[in-house]
């Protein structure tokens, strides 16, 4: 094996001009045409001929039909592949937080997220006094079953002699269900390890396929983080009227962790677009007062520092955004790719036309039910109204594009871009 | 004291409804009128949340104070409250979903208004809805499903029940990805996309 250090990737002409095209629009640039990209996950192993269930559990197959999918939708930025989290991982760390298609539902549903009070609502002291201490010693045992003695570990900070090496971390070395756990852990990085090199794999030929990857790391809004992993959707909207000085405080704790986990993963992938999934800032979930307090503050914090770092923040705004458009329109133009679910066209225009590039929309519903005129003609309804200044990148509303989507609706959405959105 | 309990509640202000509603019952109030109290303030926290003032905190937090006035007045009813119910809703999460909150607040908010709830719970078969509303004799049924795998679920549910020759049964769906194309593929009677809409559809139904 050769000690020669591995040729710097050469990206291709078509891979210049697929990230050309991509930045044009963001930058609010009329490219040559409009762009199509998407995060789809699902869709793009089925369209491949695998079941979810086979996706999650056979790498090579999943690169596979990865490769394969990535090509014939012929999308100016490859889909994410590491959405598809391996099965054997979860399944040897006994996590509770999902639940996913081949174990717990059948093979061609998607991963559910189970959302819980992994933090009950008499904690926020314990855990704002020592954060790692309450993660690893509480919430991990709450999280994944192969974690549980982690519970049985004292105050980490006790362990900061020789003494209490020996007596306590050594003590609890020998006690059964640790073994057994550190055991399982090891399992769980070898074969992380099978998978994390089919993705490597897979990365670098999407990358000489001539596909840029859309993205790599994310960051959470910092109220999301606590919601979805802490405390519960339940949990965390009676916090803000019970204790909303300990919820905020919670947010500023997680704010630093969503800028710098972000600013990690996109120096160690070199991708430096950042997904930014959102989840109860929409409308319906708060007021804009709540927002304004509790949501905004964070998530704005969040972007501007990954602006800051030269790095292109995409928040999925899921949901209904238009209530929320003035705040959108605060972000600096040009810097931010919105990714829009439901919003009112017309007052996306108006609010953010001239300072975020709109991507999106294609009604999940459309895609999976509908007809491919229908998808051309809401198509052309998006170019319509955003291209006059090169705004727009096409895509499915929600989750890319759905996994059930009829094949037929979502290559609609290319076709499209090619017969009508070719800039003159 | 009744009015100013109706207005803590209606002003999320937990602490003084609860205050309130101890005084009540220590001054020997009648349990029923701090019940009645509480579907006062539903009412408009109801009518709030339909004109974009209150959301989902304010549903949620509303649903705490009621269950905690209600276990307050408990020992204290000679008689149980009246229950005379506007009419049955079963309902339920499809087969295949797991998503409950939004299922739950429009049980809390159905039973809230006078409505005898059977919540089935999540990942419910066809065969489980058309099992309830036969043995309730429930004439509406409220189906909630989150995910786009469930614009099928939900047409074979409805499907199910007319199967069983449940043709008279009104079925009203909801959910994330939900909206009126989807009702028609699936067959539905109406649809919403939020707890006070499955109250008023249900009051239509019932013709109440």
């Amino acid at each position: 094996m050769s000690d020669a250090p591995q040729p710097a990737f050469v990206p291709s002409p078509e891979y210049l001009a697929r990230e050309k095209r991509f930045y044009d629009a963001v930058s609010l640039k009329k490219p040559d045409r409009v762009p199509v990209a998407s995060l789809a996950g699902f869709f793009v192993t089925q369209y491949g001929g695998l079941t979810n269930a086979e996706a999650i559990s056979d790498y090579p197959r999943m690169a596979e039909a990865w490769l394969s999918s990535t090509k014939k939708l012929n999308w100016d930025m490859a889909p994410p592949p590491f959405t598809m989290f391996p099965a054997p991982v979860m399944e040897l760390l006994g996590l509770r937080t999902f639940k996913w298609p081949g174990k717990h539902f059948a093979d061609n549903s998607p991963y559910q997220f189970i959302e819980d009070e992994y933090m009950l609502a008499d904690e926020y002291d314990e855990f704002l006094a020592n954060p790692s201490d309450f993660v690893v010693r509480k919430m991990m045992p709450r999280m994944a079953e192969t974690l549980e003695p982690l519970g049985m570990l004292p105050p980490l900070h006790w362990m900061s002699s020789g003494y209490t090496l020996i007596v306590f971390l050594a003590g609890l070395l020998g006690a059964p269900p640790i073994a057994g756990m550190l055991q399982k852990l090891i399992a769980v990085g070898e074969e992380m390890n099978k998978n994390n090199a089919v993705q490597a794999k897979l990365s670098q030929d999407l990358a000489e396929a001539g596909y840029p990857l859309i993205t790599y790391a994310f960051a959470e809004a910092p109220f999301d983080w606590i919601s979805d992993m802490f405390r519960g959707l339940r949990g965390v909207m009676l916090d803000m009227y019970r204790q909303p000085d300990k919820l905020k405080a919670a947010i500023d704790l997680f704010t630093p962790f969503a800028i710098q986990s972000a600013l990690m993963a996109a120096q160690m992938s070199g991708n430096t677009r950042i997904f930014i999934p959102l989840h109860r800032g929409a409308g319906g979930f708060m007021s804009n007062k709540q927002f304004e307090e509790f949501y905004w503050p964070g998530l704005k914090a969040v972007m501007l520092a990954l602006i800051d770092a030269g790095m292109l923040p995409m928040p999925f705004w899921e949901g209904d955004y238009t209530p929320r458009l003035p705040y959108l329109a605060e972000m600096p133009a040009g810097k931010v790719l919105g990714h829009f679910d439901v919003v009112d066209l017309k007052k996306a225009k108006a609010a953010i036309g001239d300072s975020m590039c709109f991507w999106g929309n294609v009604p999940a519903r459309m895609l999976v039910t509908g007809t491919p005129q229908q998808v051309k003609d809401y198509c052309k309804e998006l170019i319509d109204t955003f291209g006059d200044n090169g705004g727009l990148i096409l895509d499915g509303a929600v989750d890319g594009v759905p996994p059930d989507s009829k094949p037929e609706n979502v290559e609609a959405i290319m076709e499209t871009a090619l017969e009508y959105g070719v800039y003159s | 004291m009744s009015q100013e309990l109706t207005d803590a509640i209606i002003e999320m202000r937990e602490q003084d409804a609860l205050r309130i509603t101890n005084e009540m019952l220590e001054t020997g109030v009648d349990p029923l009128e701090v019940l009645e109290a509480c579907s006062s303030a539903m009412e408009v926290i109801g009518r709030r949340f339909e004109d974009d003032e209150y959301f989902i905190s304010e549903l949620i937090l509303a649903g705490v104070m009621l269950k905690e006035i209600s276990e307050l007045v408990k020992p204290h009813l000679v008689q149980a409250a009246p229950t005379e119910k506007l009419g049955t809703v079963v309902v339920g999460t499809i087969e295949g979903d797991i998503h409950d909150i939004a299922k739950d607040i429009v049980v809390f908010m159905l039973d809230t208004m006078g409505f005898e709830v059977i919540d089935l719970g999540v990942d419910v078969p066809a065969a489980r809805f058309v099992e309830a509303v036969k043995e309730s004799g429930a004439q509406v049924v409220a189906l909630s499903g989150f995910l786009t795998l469930a614009y099928d679920v939900m047409r074979d549910t409805v499907q199910a029940l007319r199967d069983a020759g449940l043709t008279e049964v009104k079925v009203m769906i909801g959910g994330g990805q939900i909206d009126a194309e989807v009702q028609e593929y699936a067959h539905a009677d109406g649809w919403g996309k939020d707890a006070m809409t499955a109250v008023n559809l249900a009051k239509q139904w019932y013709a109440v």
